[in-house]
């Protein structure tokens, strides 16, 4: 293609009309480039390729010529939405976004909202009806390039102060302003992105990786779109599939007239899909129907982030979905019985933790409907944890070493209580939300807790024998059934079984198939760190018992030659095995975030 | 402070302390560190178990009066407070990270984090990188008027370049120096500094 500004050596517009290397546009450039060829709405961008990246790393400054083609790209923006940059009354407002061709760490964050200064604000306030919301555009661009482009910790903007008197706070704390001119902006932020590529994050992990150091990262610009401009707009998420149960049905959240950090940041809740229905109609047909296309192309449920301007669905993201452990399973079975994905790409899309999770101890089924509940919070890590309350992290370790069960109750923890965690079974609060001390540790520990159940709760529980449910954040009176599932209860799960069984090096038998000669390290304290088992197991045929049954015992074992281990449950063993023998199955993921 | 202060304070801020973790968090060598919680144990100021140090509750009075006394001009200082608030700001962008380290989002619920995404886990990672950027130059101010604070920077820098290695223990796990770990004493020594409470939300 000839070069012209739009199609040169510094700069390409992504217009669909062709698939430029990732090497020159980068990952999410290149994903957006993607995604117009596969037909989907995006909003239009461009992008400043790694070869100006590489000439404003070797000169300290951006190319020439840039300028130009910024200017030119810019007004095709422009064209392409109907809107200004930096005056008007519909101002167009970009993100700027870096991107390498290999996706790396200590890369420069997304900058939103360029283009906003005190004279768009007001054009933008007049145009969505909304002066609120406008100044919310204006604190988010001044945050991000606060925190980003200058690097500094941005003062907090009050409800009613100035902005000026705001902007100067964030000058003083950086030593530089915040630039008013929108082209300023851009720029500024564009040299940004290229100066994060020697960040000290960025030159160690390609050290770290053997990737050479002159690859560059390209810049991608993208027209923002409004999801809060009428009743006609909105935002939201829509899966492929449900990703927590798996059921296969579009799943997904929609909110009329919002943007999609309303969403994100819980203030709002969003409403279910059917809204979209009646509100956008077609923008809810393209969008299903586009969800099924992605998942059958990418052979994977896909989680895709979308906003409605004024009618018209823009794509902003989709990748794949993140999944709950039961879904995971439901899924992997799923696809294969649909003849999308083979066996062994089923196998490998469950991981041993997740069978673990599914098959982890719960209350058993109808258990909680005659218990009496004596204190409820917010459950923050999963898990039953049964035993006496004591609210004392001393007392807790001192009779936890003495054998007994013990649930730790506070009015908050702190480092002082990590001992006592460390002992007990489950973990209430009587204040606190999940970010406290209490969840992030209880979370850490794989302890089941409860949080802000309110003041006094230590007191009225202390002493009594409680069942805690960290995960609906219940605690109950007394020791409650704890039942364990089956591997086998579940026909997936069963079906699962059948397939890992076969695609196994390693046989797991269950504790009664064991044969009679297997070594036993049942009683032998050392089994219990991996570290040893390569020792104690060598010239073995079968063993059982320490920590065989783990990730790095079944890889021990493999090692070693043994003939098989034993364990109960058996699946989390022969995943661990299959997963240990082979390279793990790639998963296909487009982006654009 | 003097080193005996100092010492006291390494308990406080621990808790439950070690002597070669009084060393880590004061600077001070272990031959002087076990000569001086000696000296607190024998004066009532601290008590030891399963060689552990904890403070007394005269220990605890003694510390907050050597506290008024050693920073009675820092807290008056504006510069220094107004430092102290962006990191109280910066506190809450570490607590959102560690949350997103340990759940996830699944279809609007939230899970725990099974670390089986290792793309998930890279970007959360990288978010406390981000963070660790920006509360580096907060400590290099408050180290300008504390050099004490100094030594978290490279507590929590060598925390972090492990869990960037791939050991994700020292993100948050709470039984070792983790990168959460070292942020806790952090914090928990500037609050003491500041004569002020935690606040939990």
């Amino acid at each position: 293609m000839a070069a012209t500004p739009l199609h040169g050596k510094w700069l390409l517009a992504l217009d669909g009309s062709n698939l430029p290397e990732k090497s020159l546009i980068g990952g999410k450039g290149w994903s957006i480039a993607h995604m117009l060829r596969q037909g989907l709405p995006v909003p239009p961008a461009f992008v400043i390729t790694t070869e100006a990246c590489a000439a404003y790393l070797e000169t300290g400054e951006l190319p020439a010529e840039l300028d130009d083609q910024l200017q030119a790209a810019m007004q095709w923006l422009e064209e392409q939405t109907g809107r200004t940059y930096g005056c008007g009354h519909s101002p167009l407002l970009v993100s700027v976004r870096s991107g390498a061709a290999i996706s790396m760490p200590g890369m420069m964050d997304t900058v939103l909202n360029l283009g906003i200064n005190a004279e768009t604000m007001q054009a933008f306030a007049v145009e969505s009806g909304d002066d609120k919301f406008a100044r919310d555009t204006y604190r988010r661009f001044h945050e991000l390039y606060g925190e980003i482009v200058l690097r500094v910790t941005v003062p907090e903007l009050g409800e009613n102060e100035n902005l000026s008197e705001w902007r100067a706070r964030i000058e003083k704390a950086a030593g530089q302003a915040v630039p008013e001119a929108p082209t300023e902006q851009l720029k500024a932020t564009i040299e940004a992105v290229f100066r994060s590529w020697t960040s000290r994050r960025a030159k160690r992990y390609r050290k770290h990786h053997g990737i050479p150091d002159n690859l560059g990262t390209a810049v991608t610009v993208q027209a923002m779109v409004f999801g809060n401009l009428d009743q006609n707009s909105g935002t939201g998420v829509l899966f492929s599939r449900n990703p927590l149960t798996g059921e296969p049905v579009p799943y997904g959240e929609y909110l009329r007239c919002a943007q999609g950090e309303d969403v994100v940041s819980g203030k709002y809740t969003p409403g279910h899909l059917d809204d979209m229905k009646t509100a956008a109609p077609d923008a809810y047909k393209t969008l299903i129907h586009a969800a099924q296309t992605l998942e059958s192309t990418n052979r994977e449920v896909q989680d895709i982030e979308f906003t409605v301007q004024q009618g018209k669905l823009y794509f902003l993201q989709s990748r794949t979905a993140k999944r709950s452990p039961a879904a995971a399973v439901r899924i992997a079975v799923d696809m294969y019985r649909e003849g999308t994905i083979g066996i062994e790409d089923a196998i490998r899309r469950v991981n041993p933790d997740q069978v673990r999770s599914i098959l982890s101890p719960r209350l058993g089924e109808g258990v909680s409907n005659g218990a009496t509940v004596l204190a409820s919070g917010l459950g923050v890590s999963h898990g039953i944890g049964v035993g006496t309350v004591v609210s004392d992290a001393d007392e807790a370790e001192r009779r936890a070493h003495d054998g007994e069960d013990v649930v730790l109750a506070t009015a908050t923890t702190s480092p002082d209580d990590v001992h006592g965690m460390l002992v007990a079974r489950a973990v209430i609060t009587e204040q606190g939300g999940s970010t406290s001390h209490a969840a992030v540790v209880g979370r850490a520990l794989g302890l089941p807790s409860v949080v802000g159940c309110g003041v006094g709760t230590v007191t009225s529980l202390h002493g009594q024998t409680v069942t805690v449910d960290g995960e609906n954040g219940k605690i109950y009176a007394g020791a409650l059934k704890v039942v364990t599932p089956c591997e086998t209860e579940d026909d997936r799960l069963a079906e699962l079984l059948s397939w890992a069984h076969e695609h196994s090096p390693l046989t797991v038998y269950r504790p009664d198939e064991a044969p009679q000669d297997t070594l036993d390290l049942e009683s032998n304290d050392d089994a219990a760190d991996p570290a040893n088992l390569p020792a104690l197991i060598k010239g073995a045929r079968g063993a059982r018992g320490g920590a065989i049954a783990s990730e790095q015992g079944v890889k021990a074992a493999l090692q070693a030659g043994l003939e098989y281990i034993v364990a109960e449950p058996t699946l989390p063993a022969l995943l661990a095995a299959i997963h240990a023998g082979g390279t793990p199955e790639s998963s296909p993921s487009i982006e654009n975030d | 402070m003097q080193d005996l202060q100092l010492v006291m304070h390494g308990i406080a801020v621990k808790k439950y302390a070690t002597v070669d973790e009084i060393c880590s968090i004061t600077g001070l060598q272990s031959d002087t560190v076990k000569e001086l919680v000696g000296h607190a144990v024998a004066r009532g100021r601290a008590s030891e178990a399963n060689g552990k140090y904890l403070l007394t509750p005269t220990g605890q009075i003694t510390l907050k009066s050597a506290y008024s006394k050693t920073y009675g001009s820092l807290r008056r200082d504006e510069e220094f407070v107004a430092t102290y608030q962006d990191f109280e700001r910066i506190n809450n962008d570490l607590k959102q990270a560690i949350t997103e380290w340990q759940t996830i989002g699944i279809g609007g619920q939230t899970v725990a984090n099974d670390h089986s995404d290792e793309a998930y886990d890279s970007a959360v990672i990288d978010r406390i990188g981000d963070i660790h950027e920006r509360v580096e130059i907060i400590l290099k101010r408050l180290g300008n008027q504390e050099p004490r604070l100094n030594r978290y920077s490279n507590k929590l820098l060598s925390a972090l370049e492990k869990a960037e290695d791939g050991d994700i223990r020292w993100v948050s796990d709470a039984t070792m120096e983790s990168y959460h770990t070292v942020w806790f004493e952090l914090h928990e020594d500037l609050l003491r500094i500041m004569g002020r409470e935690r606040e939990e939300f």
